[in-house]
């Protein structure tokens, strides 16, 4: 393949280019499906400047993911840009020959894509991947090729490059393979960078190294970068402008500072709402969230009239029927009734939230900082070790995964005990434990004060009734040859609980608790949406009635509207039946609004407990704090004036985990003492470090943490 | 690496026990047994007596058991009486032609198969992909018996230009000496093959064509051929090396029906006419090998695996 025409580098003499550097005009994009056509995306236009990040936001099925590859050419099988123009650098791609346009994608534009554990080729070494588009359309030599593999690795920070480049896809972590994902959309140096969802795969404190990462390489090679993401805090701390997507248009489009302090479009507005964190400001911990009813519309239907219509507070007639272009100007909008531009707050803070008055007094059935009585459950020196070994027929043992290593905590009755960690810090191992799904390698757990491992058989079984689980894929969790009514029978059965009649009564009225129709019970699991599957997996942990529930990432994989619903279907279950939580999650924000009291785990240790409101607010560990710092938030000003702890690299492994404090390796603040371990200490707000960045406050809460 | 193979080796050998066990008692089970086999209707009893006496054959299962084991490990599969030469032999003389047959269809198979997969992974759920679907099922449900008659029928009697009959030489070398003659069993029996290697080939293409990486692939604005070429195939095949080590067994014990059909004096005629006439040293001689071979297959479709597969590591303990 010839040197390619379209190639030409950015000399340092060129005029200041004042076009957009991609212009998408009216774009339609359809997917045939077999169940019918769906039109992803209805008349999407939008511009990107030369050097300007562009963010794009919306929840799943918005359109900003198939956006981002209509432009990229890459839609899936039996999609179709099916009208409109995709201008980049003047030209339309649409009308240019298919050579051109591949040629175009692989020089002049990158992309990097959500999943990196999926998206680099198996096979292939990651010198010879990145490298590739070098080779096909720049006709680089091998050895050059190589040689600048080697030199963008280094580039997107990869340690040691000259070794990476021979390594496998499997060899690296999900961080590494997201910077070698970033390094072959940067080689050909683009003039345009397509992240889609880059982050959402990630922890935090890797996010907000490969954000960061892309902030500095859009500097460096002067680029522009459009930031697709369903997470409004990545947006506020990166984007200089954001489009906002719902049901395949663009229902807002301003700078990223307007957009946060005024929302003009409704569902902007109601997304914002819907945040924990915005909750959480306004109205402390017992606010109720603001949740969107209902669902986004079908789009293989034809839709007349604003597509947020069905779900907006604010609606009209004239809404359902009138089809609202964009405003003109720098703030565009489509809304017939928008947020008036008066009631803007001047501070750096999401439109007034009107928070939700609570159905009764926000008392929760416990003081949160003193769980009345026996704990419902109490976890002793809990130690989990899984023995690491190869595939032979003799197994020899080859050490030690040290998942979970002397956890202790108690959850009073009422009570919600949060639990926070990154990926593999064993926090769903203790989930897992807690329910009796495994057996610990040590320490106790004491359900009512009883220790499980006294009992046996049934009445091991009878005590599991009061501490059921709660997963993250309701749908995965459920049998899907099963309908529901089998589905929320079942616990019943296996306790042999009442018999038929009484058994469908105490599922129906599982349903009225949980707010779906009897309707539902005829249904089997994959008619259901994201949010009523979460429903149906709350009421079947709560079949047996049990007193404590444990949710392993109960809401981490619904959107942030349908999120808002399960968390105040949640607590408001709490108050009617005295429930107590285990919410264990790897969101900081949602576990801040959800618990009393806060465990943050790391790498199989519990390194901080709290009162949630000081954990977050005023955070010991240094490790807290670094976790705190890395979360984004909606408020731009504090996604971008952070200095606070930085942590840096990986995970260590959990075969031979750092002696000591086990975070002493990540650790700014580590010393030699630090080799030994420290133990966990305090009154209320316990903390496992030798150098906790402040004292245990007394008393009352800090009010100005650190975090904002 | 080593480690591994010692490991796998063990497992092997342990099957290969097994197999010899489960074979030596159901063959000693059936009614009738070998003497009045090999003797015939006329023997007395006395010289039944005599012949079970001189073969160790009235002794209990597991001492006989014990003595086969012993013959085995010295390379003896005992001597067949109705062919009148050792197991060995017989096998030996067979062999080599069975697997001449179906190395060739199996070559065949592969280069055909895979092409055709690929076509229909990319061209899928389009005429190309229906038109090969269609012929696929049509061989695949097709008795092979009736196959071979129709490709006997339409090549040599309707427009005559190949030879009903398989080649009739003694040695591969004679075997090979008459490729017209090998013509017809080859395609006969590549048929069924080609048509269960291509589907496989198509699912999984079809599966690996959705995967992530080769939308990144394709965002380096590389051309439909290379993402297919260089990117999926690669990954693609990786099911049929299973299919591959699976099939191993059947080189050696042959095909069946299209050596009866054709008259290839091969392994599968060996063991059919054995069975017919209770040959008990010759069925239990295929019996091991053919154990021998389908471990020895699942082995080398872990180690090509390995070979190709990098995510794939062999270990017999993690090192």
């Amino acid at each position: 393949m010839s040197e390619s025409t379209v190639r030409h580098e950015p000399a340092a003499g060129e005029p200041a280019v004042v076009q957009p550097l991609l212009e998408l005009r009216d774009l339609d994009t359809d997917i045939a499906l077999r169940r019918g056509t769906v039109h992803a995306l209805d008349g999407v236009s939008f511009e990107v400047m030369p050097g300007e990040t562009l963010g794009i936001v919306g929840e799943s099925g918005s359109g900003k993911t198939m956006t981002a590859l209509s432009i990229m050419g890459l839609l899936p099988h039996g999609g179709r840009v099916t009208g409109g123009q995709i201008l980049f650098e003047g030209r339309d791609l649409r009308s240019l020959p298919a050579d051109e346009v591949r040629r175009i994608r692989g020089v002049r534009m990158g992309m990097v894509f959500q999943d990196p554990l999926t998206s680099l080729n198996p096979t292939m070494r990651i010198g010879v991947q990145v490298a590739e588009p070098l080779r096909v359309h720049q006709g680089v030599g091998r050895a050059e090729a190589r040689e600048r593999a080697i030199d963008i690795l280094r580039r997107v920070g990869m340690p040691r490059p000259d070794r990476i480049v021979d390594n496998y896809p499997h060899e690296l972590s999900g961080g590494m393979r997201q910077r070698v994902a970033i390094a072959m959309a940067l080689v050909c140096s683009p003039r345009l960078l397509i992240a889609d969802e880059p982050t959402t795969a990630l922890d935090v404190t890797t996010q907000r190294q490969i954000l960061e990462l892309i902030d500095d390489l859009r500097e460096e090679f002067g680029m522009a970068v459009i930031l697709v993401t369903h997470d409004l805090g990545v947006i506020a701390g990166r984007a200089d402008r954001v489009a906002v997507m719902y049901a395949g248009r663009v229902v807002e489009t301003a700078a990223t500072a307007t957009l946060f302090r005024t929302p003009r479009h409704r569902y902007t507005e109601a997304l914002m709402e819907a945040l924990p964190e915005s909750a959480i400001r306004e109205g402390g911990e017992n606010a109720r969230l603001y949740s969107i009813p209902g669902l986004p519309p079908d789009l293989s239907r034809p839709l007349t009239g604003c597509r947020f219509a069905p779900r907006c507070r604010h609606v009209t007639d004239e809404c359902r029927t009138t089809d609202v272009a964009l405003s003109a100007g720098s703030h565009q909008y489509a809304c017939l009734h928008p947020v008036p531009a008066a009631s803007a707050a001047p501070v750096a803070l999401p439109a007034p939230v009107r928070v939700e008055a609570t159905p009764e007094p926000a008392q929760p059935t416990a003081a949160p900082d003193e769980p009345a009585g026996t704990p419902v459950l109490s976890v002793r020196s809990l130690v989990k070790n899984y023995a690491a070994h190869g595939r032979g027929v003799l197994r020899r043992g080859a050490g030690q995964v040290s998942a979970v290593a002397d956890v202790s905590f108690d959850v009073g009755p009422g009570e919600t005990f949060g639990l926070v960690g990154e990926s593999g810090c064993g926090k769903s191992t203790v989930g897992r434990l807690a329910v009796g799904l495994e057996r610990p390698t040590a320490g106790q757990i004491l359900v009512d004060g009883t220790d499980l491992a006294s009992l046996t058989g049934r009445e091991r079984r009878r005590m599991h009734r009061q501490v059921q689980l709660m997963f993250q894929d309701s749908y995965a969790a459920m049998n899907p040859r099963m309908r529901v009514d089998a589905i929320l029978a079942e616990p019943l059965e296996i306790q042999k609980v009442g018999d038929g009649a009484a058994r469908r009564a105490r599922v129906a009225s599982l349903l009225d608790q949980v707010g779906l129709s009897r309707r539902v019970l005829e249904r089997y699991p994959h008619e259901f949406s994201g949010g009523q599957l979460q429903r149906i997996g709350l009421a079947r942990s709560l079949a047996l009635q049990p007193r404590l529930i444990v949710g392993d990432e109960p809401v981490s994989a619904l959107d942030v509207s349908i999120q808002a619903q399960v968390l105040n279907l949640m607590r408001d279950l709490q108050r009617e039946l005295g429930l107590a939580y285990v919410f264990i999650s790897h969101d900081l924000s949602v576990v801040d609004y959800m618990a009393d009291r806060i465990g943050v785990m790391y790498l199989g240790k519990l390194v901080e407990v709290g009162p949630a409101r000081d954990v977050v607010r005023a955070a010991r560990h240094p490790y807290t704090q670094a976790l705190i710092d890395a979360v984004p938030s909606v408020t731009p000003s504090a996604a971008t004036a952070r200095d606070g702890v930085t942590i840096r690299g990986e995970l260590p492994s959990a075969l031979n985990p750092p002696t000591g404090c086990r975070f002493r390796t990540r650790c700014p603040l580590a010393q030699e003492i630090c080799e030994t371990e420290p133990p966990l200490a305090g009154d209320r707000h316990q903390v496992a470090c030798h150098f906790p960045l402040r004292p245990e406050s007394s008393g009352t809460p800090v009010e100005a943490g650190t975090a904002a | 690496m080593v480690r591994y193979l010692i490991t796998r080796l063990g497992q092997a050998l342990v099957v290969v026990v097994l197999v010899t066990v489960i074979a030596f008692l159901i063959l000693h089970l059936l009614p009738g047994g070998a003497a009045r086999a090999t003797l015939g209707k006329e023997a007395t009893l006395e010289q039944l007596a005599a012949f079970n006496h001189d073969m160790g054959y009235d002794r209990p299962w597991f001492q006989q058991y014990v003595m086969y084991v012993q013959r085995l490990l010295h390379g003896d599969l005992g001597y067949s009486y109705q062919l009148n030469q050792s197991v060995v032999e017989a096998i030996s003389q067979r062999l080599p032609k069975t697997m001449v047959l179906s190395l060739l269809s199996t070559l065949l198979a592969i280069v055909l198969a895979i092409p055709l997969g690929v076509i229909q992974a990319v061209r899928r759920n389009r005429w190309p992909d229906y038109a090969i679907t269609s012929l696929s099922l049509l061989a695949y449900a097709t008795p092979i018996f009736f196959m071979g008659l129709m490709m006997i029928i339409l090549f040599s009697q309707v427009w005559p230009v190949l030879p009903p009959e398989a080649p009739q030489g003694f040695t591969v070398a004679e075997v090979l000496a008459d490729p017209a003659g090998l013509v017809l069993p080859t395609v006969t029996l590549a048929i069924v093959t080609i048509a269960v290697y291509s589907r496989y080939v198509r699912s999984t293409m079809v599966d690996n064509l959705n995967e992530n990486y080769v939308r990144t692939a394709r965002s380096k604005g590389l051309s439909e051929r290379r993402v297919v070429l260089r990117h999926t195939l690669r990954n693609g095949l990786f099911p049929v090396i299973t299919l591959l080590g699976m099939y191993l067994p059947a080189l050696f014990s042959g095909a069946l029906v299209v050596e009866s059909l054709f008259n290839f004096p091969g392994m599968g005629q060996l063991f059919w006419q054995a069975a017919l006439k209770r040959d008990f040293p010759i069925l239990l001689g295929v019996t091991v090998i053919i154990s021998i071979a389908t471990v020895v297959g699942a082995l080398l479709a872990d180690l090509l695996y390995a070979a190709v597969d990098p995510r794939v590591r062999l270990r017999g303990s993690a090192s």
